[in-house]
């Protein structure tokens, strides 16, 4: 017996751990592979997946040059998309669009950055058609998730940035945090 | 024992006590970097709440329905609304409302109010009347920025203005400027909708009181925008703070009627034979004006606005499809109405034809988490429909595809019980390659006439080539009807309907588990009795423009409704079809249509959402479609995204300090209303400037600062639910780590015990 426990906490340890890191290690395998396939789709005009099998394609990219930070969006926001990018959330139009444009990543890989981001920020969004734009970081909040009050179909050109809250918490939660920016117009 | 064995055993005792220090130091260090970097991950401080921090987003403030908002220095105050009349003519299909209301301005200032109306689904302003004190204002439709500034320009001249605008496709706000202290706003809207129908029940409802569970409510909120101009500020939600603070020396006649009196009148024409007429929840009383038009009035005259009105009526039965024909003549044209009503009566004598069912489930990735639940659901109740004499197959897909049986099986116990083994197995998992399942379910071997062909498709349409979809479609479609089932919170409904359209079938949506049933069985009310299929148009004499372009089967509980533009009322229509398996031809002499109201609009509106679709679908681009859209919303005078109403003040000259009279008024005044009581009693207040003068000291200058009020729908999802975004790697990383240097210290324990033995 004095044998067998701490062979098998060695191993549940192991197990635990190797999980942990595997969201970790998909996470980043999966941004390099997007980052291919996102500049394939900008090039040739056509969406292209990142790996045969992937249920999902990627729509656009994430820029804060402050902070060195760059994420690839992938279509949808179900839990398979967003293991590998932040998620663009259904419903809501593309960056560049009139309303405002939500994306939504982890707070322990992809959006991780976010907490770094604050008001006055500019974010750079690139679609996948080519068309960059360019965002002026204005306000943060905290919103229960079933009562952001985000209306999609806004006036004026805005985008929000969301993630889950707090970010150093352990378990996932009911509030998430949400960094709203306006678009600059060019020329402005 | 020799010396130098004691001597050896000595130091290796020293040695071992040593090697037991180092380690014991070792293990307490690494135990308080590890309880250090769990003090510094886990968070035991309660979250922080959001209570702290300003909601900058919306948050829901009712307000009543019409209600007229007074924005004051000390928030809102409510102007007394002081009466309503709500004056309905149903015509067919299609209702126009006219609503109008009287308020007051109780405060001392010069104020810009804000006039929010919801609207019923499927409704259109088009008309917009108002009298401001003594001055008239009549709104134009003009382009949406065009009016913007017009509405601008004339609020900073102080003049009298109003500004309607569609926010919401169901909520239209009405920005109404520099009203004076103490003045009476007289409103009058007018908009069109069509009548909801389910099943043989026709009805209306018009919003009177704030109940979220009865209808769209709309939300006012005011917002401060911060002086440094970040565009982003705090929302006040309480309407009224402090409405004591507001001095009222003004008669309020309102003492002496009920509170917010509504007085309603419908006059109804269905264009059928009417059967039973019925209001929900208030006592009506109806006379028949002739044979065909019945003019509902409320039993108590007028009541308080405290309850919705709804009102329904059925046709009497009938036993074949009824069509009902209604004209207008606008401008230089003719507008048609040809509205089809399934049979009442089931063909029961005829035994239900036998059916081919391919039912088509995606197991992609996309669909992971509950969507795939309510999908496995949706399809088992639908196998446990089937009939003994039906045929059926299943196919599953993600990128890749299966088939169940390599040809549709009769539906009996055995087969049945494989394909729900089979359809119970199915995870969610891969891409999503929707056009070779649709070109399986659609490959038509047997071809076998006795069998009506149907092709179930359960996704939740996460795709990005919807246009190679829709082509499969139309091409490959043959004899087979598809019916899509909208799976999830937000399936992608633009390719649902539109393949839907092309596939001659219904899209029924599923948002969650307790939706299944209901929607399922109205699915297969649909699909087991067709009612009549393969309608086409025809007219003689005379071209026409017909929307929808292709018209799709007329399923039970749902009408066809036709729209045409003709150039000339003559001639006769045809509509034929089949119900069931015998042809159905019925011609309807165009000089029988009943005159009707509001065709030219409904068919507009439909253009126009049959231009959005394009757009979606990308068959014309969006310039194309704004340029349709904004020709038809100016040509037909209604509001819609890209257009709005604008009034400035129109008033007719007359002579300095002469009063407002009644033959001014651009409006008639409801049967009831007394112009003298609701004009002719002015406060006790000095005559108030009929221009705002910016400089002048004396009257207190009120710069209304309310920018833009965001209105939102309380009761549809306006906000956008946000997905869950933290993964459990940190707690999984930290909790091995704990428990690998657990047994890292259990090893050495162990060996130091095996050492000292």
């Amino acid at each position: 017996m004095n044998r067998i426990l701490p062979l098998l906490l060695t191993l549940l340890g192991l197990i635990l751990f190797g999980q942990g890191a595997y969201i970790h290690a998909k996470a980043l395998l999966a941004q390099v592979l997007l980052e291919r396939a996102f500049n394939t789709t900008i090039a040739t005009g056509r969406p292209t997946k990142p790996w045969s099998w992937a249920d999902t394609w990627p729509v656009a990219r994430i820029e804060v040059k402050r902070l060195h930070a760059r994420v690839i969006v992938l279509s949808g926001s179900s839990g398979q998309a967003l293991a590998f990018g932040p998620g663009h959330v259904e419903l809501t139009p593309n960056a560049g669009e009139r309303g405002v444009a939500v994306y939504s990543a982890h707070r322990d890989t992809h959006f991780a950055f976010l907490k770094d981001v604050g008001v006055g920020d500019e974010i750079d969004i690139v679609r996948n058609d080519g068309r960059a734009f360019r965002y002026r970081a204005d306000a943060t909040s905290v919103a229960r998730f079933d009562a952001s009050g985000i209306d999609p179909l806004a006036d004026g050109h805005e985008l929000v940035l969301s993630t889950c809250w707090p970010f150093d918490a352990l378990t996932p939660g009911a509030d998430r945090y949400l960094l709203h920016a306006t678009m600059i117009e060019p020329g402005s | 024992m020799t010396m130098s064995d004691e001597i050896e055993t000595d130091s290796r005792t020293r040695l071992a006590g040593l090697v037991r220090l180092v380690l014991f130091m070792v293990m307490q260090g690494l135990a308080v970097i590890l309880v250090g970097f769990a003090a510094l991950f886990l968070s035991f401080e309660p979250v922080w709440s959001a209570a702290g921090q300003p909601a900058a987003f919306l948050k829901a403030s009712d307000a009543r329905s019409g209600s007229l908002l007074l924005k004051t220095e000390d928030g809102f105050a409510d102007a007394s609304r002081l009466g309503i009349d709500v004056d309905l003519t149903v015509s067919g299909p299609t209702v126009r409302a006219r609503v109008t209301q009287i308020f007051r301005n109780p405060t001392q200032n010069w104020v810009e109010a804000v006039y929010v109306y919801p609207l019923p689904s499927g409704g259109a302003v088009d008309t917009l009347k108002m009298v401001i004190g003594d001055r008239v204002v009549v709104g134009d439709i003009k382009e949406r920025q065009q009016a913007k500034a017009i509405y601008e320009h004339a609020k900073q001249n102080g003049q009298k203005a109003a500004l309607t605008e569609q926010e919401r496709p169901n909520i239209f706000t009405n920005s109404v400027a520099n009203i004076g202290p103490g003045e009476t706003v007289l409103v009058q809207i007018e908009y069109q909708e069509p009548v909801q129908q389910t099943g043989n029940e026709f009805s209306l409802r018009v919003p009177m009181v704030v109940a979220p569970r009865y209808n769209p409510v709309p939300v006012v909120q005011s917002v401060d925008f911060k002086a440094d101009g970040g565009g982003w500020g705090a929302v006040k939600s309480d309407s009224v703070p402090d409405r004591e603070r507001i001095s009222s020396e003004v008669l309020d006649p309102a003492t002496n009627t009920p509170v917010n009196p509504t007085t309603i009148t419908v006059h109804l024409q269905a264009g059928f034979p009417l059967g039973e007429v019925k209001s929900h929840h208030h006592p009506i009383q109806t006379e028949k004006a002739d044979a065909s038009t019945s003019i509902i009035r409320l039993a108590e005259g007028a009541v308080p606005a405290n309850r919705d009105f709804e009102l329904s009526w059925k046709p009497a039965a009938e036993t074949a499809p009824s069509v009902g024909l209604f004209r207008e003549h606008v401008g230089d044209a003719d507008y048609l109405l040809a509205f089809v009503t399934p049979p009442s009566v089931e063909q029961a004598q005829q035994k239900p034809p036998a059916r081919e069912v391919i039912f088509v489930i995606d197991n992609s990735g996309s669909m992971g988490g509950v969507s795939i639940i309510q999908a496995k659901a949706s399809l088992i109740y639908a196998l446990g429909r089937l009939q003994p004499g039906d045929r059926f197959n299943v196919i599953r897909f993600d990128h890749t595809m299966d088939v169940l049986f390599p040809t549709p099986v009769p539906a009996d116990a055995a087969h049945l019980g494989q394909a729900t083994s089979f359809v119970g197995a199915l995870q969610a998992n891969g891409g999503t390659e929707m056009v070779p399942a649709m070109r399986a379910a659609l490959s038509d071997s047997s071809n076998d006439a006795n069998y009506v062909r149907q092709v179930v498709f359960l996704t939740d349409g996460a795709i990005g080539n919807e246009q190679q979809l829709f082509e499969t479609i139309s091409a490959l479609r043959g004899r087979s009807r598809v019916f899509m089932v909208g799976i999830g919170s937000a399936p992608n409904t633009y390719l649902m309907t539109r393949a839907a359209e092309l596939g001659r079938g219904t899209f029924t949506h599923i948002g969650s588990v307790e939706q299944v049933e209901e929607r399922m069985r109205g699915l297969f009310s649909k699909l087991e009795n067709p009612a009549v299929t393969n309608l086409t148009a025809r007219f003689f004499e005379a071209t026409a423009d017909i929307t929808p372009a292709a018209i799709p089967d007329v399923y039970r509980d749902e009408p066809l409704v036709l729209a045409a533009k003709l150039d000339k009322l003559a001639g006769s229509v045809e509509i034929k079809g089949r119900i069931g398996d015998r042809p159905w031809i019925v011609t309807l002499p165009l000089a029988n249509a009943a005159e009707g109201k509001g065709l030219s609009k409904l068919w507009a509106r439909r253009k126009i959402a049959d231009a959005e679709v394009a757009r979606t679908t990308q068959q014309i681009s969006p310039e194309d479609a704004d340029k349709a859209i904004l020709a038809l919303a100016l040509g037909h005078q209604l509001v819609t995204r890209l257009t709005s109403l604008v009034a400035v003040d129109k008033t007719p000259s007359r002579p300095e300090g002469e009063p407002l009279r009644l033959s001014d008024l651009p409006i008639n005044l409801p049967a009831g209303w007394d112009f003298a009581r609701v004009f002719g009693e002015r406060p006790q207040l000095p005559a108030p400037p009929t221009k705002r003068r910016a400089d002048n000291g004396a009257a207190k200058v009120q710069v209304a600062t309310l920018k833009r009020v965001q209105p939102a729908v309380v009761q549809a999802p306006a906000t956008v639910m946000l997905p869950k975004t933290a993964t459990d790697a940190e707690l999984k990383l930290i909790a091995g780590s704990i428990l690998l240097m657990l047994s890292l210290v259990l090893f050495v324990y162990k060996r130091r015990q095996l050492f000292m033995r």
